[in-house]
């Protein structure tokens, strides 16, 4: 008879939030297993309701200090498409530099300072400091290269200020653009070396046949623009999101969880991107992939670090040939008049598919909102990577059981308070 | 050769007391000041250009509202869980990397006011607001 046990983490470390785990096991059995999210609900979505259309990247903005770009390009895209507008151009490329700038950012905080000391075995990016002086230097420079990006288009580098529907309130010249050429050509050398840095990194053996769900567009990587494709055949439209995927409550998550309907959980994210779009790299990442031997698909969510990196050095090239293809425009923005009408928007936070949803009324006024972020919709596939783990790797002490656990859920570099609009790891094994 | 002094406030300005480093960078006039929402790893290259750093932050001890705690990190880490961020990385974290990096200013003080009301709000309490006025009097006599 084997021994049924309890392994929890009540807070866990190294993630945006607030929340837990929670799992019991009997033999390899996994008896019960949750991913909770106790950050309270941030009601978002109600205090939405009655304001002006104009308001909504401003407030969208402040669910996240990580990501911010995403909610504001979400919800411009979104109030766009209910007015019926289409911004082109430079606007468009501005938009796609900032959210490279904020993809730079999110990348190397999560993959430098929360997820790499798992796989060197340090508690903490402090502790692996001490050890790693010049490799720690480097991921701060690249960090504050994402913010300086996000400085000079959004305003400033948290919660930007400078992005409206429509466009931007103010557009960058040449000459400041190309003043950040120099740092760029140098991360693009600092983001390849990363590569190289976690790519040597070992990976526990674990993969699972995921249906990854991304934007895919006809010209680029997808970043702010696209279909929503996964390789099990879906190809919608944005605005078709709804018909196809749903979200329930479950009493031990402050997060809705969202399913594909009639299939289930999906992932989002870097390895979802990846998986769906690499041949759609740009020539340096590709190079990279290749070098840290990721093939065209990547189904082990541990070694979804070293998609990061290729991500890192594909938003470094791309913020670099959109700096020299730039032509400010006459113009920062483009005229947005409100229509009584439903207005869908998505695009690919760093953690994944963004999807925004509007209603509008005749004046302008909000009506509806509906908010998915990418950590909602990977809570499913969390849980299911955490049970297939914990089943094949019982034979663990409860300790180095609970550190891979948490490992595997900082794979999804989890933002609890987008989520949430706080994380806790329990493992119950019975007797 | 100046010795180049540098005051950086810490705190959320929607969250009543948690503003207290803000309010107290607003009301020096002695010493270069900044206003830093986010006590993040940014907060190593701000201070690069410094020799003197003053650290103001709100703490979440226990103790009673206004209380003034004075820490020097070059002797000491910053005592665990006295400085509270909601977000990934706080200014304890912050120092402990900076320290890691050789790149802590030749000198740092910093200064944690007890936070009473930590709710939505853009009011200091009374206990908050007479700590504010002690610190920042005591950094502009320095």
């Amino acid at each position: 008879m084997s021994t049924e046990r309890e392994i929890a983490v009540d807070y866990l470390a190294r993630v945006e939030g607030e929340g837990a785990m929670y799992l019991k096991l009997r033999g390899d059995e996994v008896l019960d297993l949750k991913f909770k999210i106790f950050e309270p609900p941030r009601f978002f979505e109600a205090f939405l309701r009655g304001r002006s259309f104009k308001e909504v990247p401003d407030i969208t903005a402040r669910i996240c200090g990580i990501c911010p770009v995403a909610y504001q390009m979400s919800s411009c895209a979104a109030m766009e498409d209910a007015a019926g507008v289409r911004v082109d151009g430079p606007i468009r490329a501005l938009r796609r530099l900032l959210y490279c700038g904020e993809w730079i950012e999110s990348h190397v905080l999560h993959l430098y300072f929360l997820h790499a000391p798992d796989f060197l075995g340090y508690e903490s990016a402090v502790a692996m400091a001490h050890d790693h002086q010049a490799i720690v230097e480097r991921g701060l420079r690249l960090k504050r290269l994402g913010n300086r990006i996000m400085t000079l288009l959004g305003g400033r580098e948290i919660h930007p200020i400078n992005v409206k529907v429509g466009g931007f309130y103010r557009t960058p010249t040449r000459r400041e653009l190309a003043a950040m050429v120099p740092e760029l050509e140098w991360a693009l050398e600092a983001a390849l070396a990363t590569a190289e840095w976690v790519s040597a990194f070992s990976f526990p053996e674990f993969e699972r046949d995921y249906e990854f769900v991304a934007l895919r567009h006809e010209d680029e990587y997808a970043i702010h623009e696209g279909r929503v494709v996964s390789n099990r055949g879906l190809d919608i439209a944005v605005d078709e999101w709804p018909e196809h995927f749903e979200e329930t409550h479950v009493a031990w998550s402050n997060a809705l969880h969202a399913h594909i309907k009639e299939r289930g959980a999906f992932h989002v994210g870097p390895m979802a991107r990846y998986s769906l779009n690499s041949e759609q790299l740009t020539p340096v990442a590709k190079m990279a992939a290749e070098t840290a031997g990721l093939g065209p698909v990547c189904r082990n969510p541990f070694r979804s670090i070293v998609v990061r990196a290729v991500e890192t050095v594909l938003a470094v090239e791309e913020a670099l040939r959109l700096i020299a293809e730039y032509e400010q425009p006459p113009s920062p923005s483009i005229a947005v008049d409100p229509r009584g009408a439903v207005g869908h928007g998505a695009t690919e936070a760093p953690r994944g598919l963004l999807y925004h949803r509007y209603l509008v009324d005749d004046a302008g006024a909000i009506t509806d909102a509906h908010i998915v972020p990418p950590t909602s919709q990977n809570q499913l596939s969390i849980e299911d990577d955490l049970k297939v783990y914990a089943s094949g790797h019982a034979a663990l002490g409860d300790d180095e059981l609970r550190w891979q656990l948490e490992q595997a859920i900082r794979n999804y570099d989890p933002c609890i308070s987008c989520a949430t609009h706080f994380l806790d790891l329990t493992v119950d094994r019975e007797p | 050769m100046t010795v180049k002094r540098m005051l950086i406030g810490l705190g959320n300005p929607f969250r009543s007391d948690d503003a207290a480093g803000l309010e107290v960078a607003d009301r020096v006039r002695t010493i270069e000041a900044h206003r830093v929402m986010f006590g993040s790893y940014e907060l190593i290259d701000l201070w690069e250009e410094a020799d003197e750093v003053i650290i103001v932050d709100a703490t979440r001890t226990g103790s009673p509202p206004g209380t003034v705690r004075q820490f020097d990190p070059l002797r000491a880490p910053l005592p665990l869980g006295t400085f509270t961020s909601t977000h990934a990385v706080g200014v304890a974290e912050t120092i402990e990397l900076a320290r890691a990096l050789r790149r802590l200013p030749a000198s740092l003080v910093v200064y944690g006011i007890e936070a009473g009301d930590l709710t939505s709000g853009t009011a200091l309490s009374p206990e908050v607001e007479e700590a504010v006025a002690t610190v920042t009097r005591e950094i502009d006599d320095a």
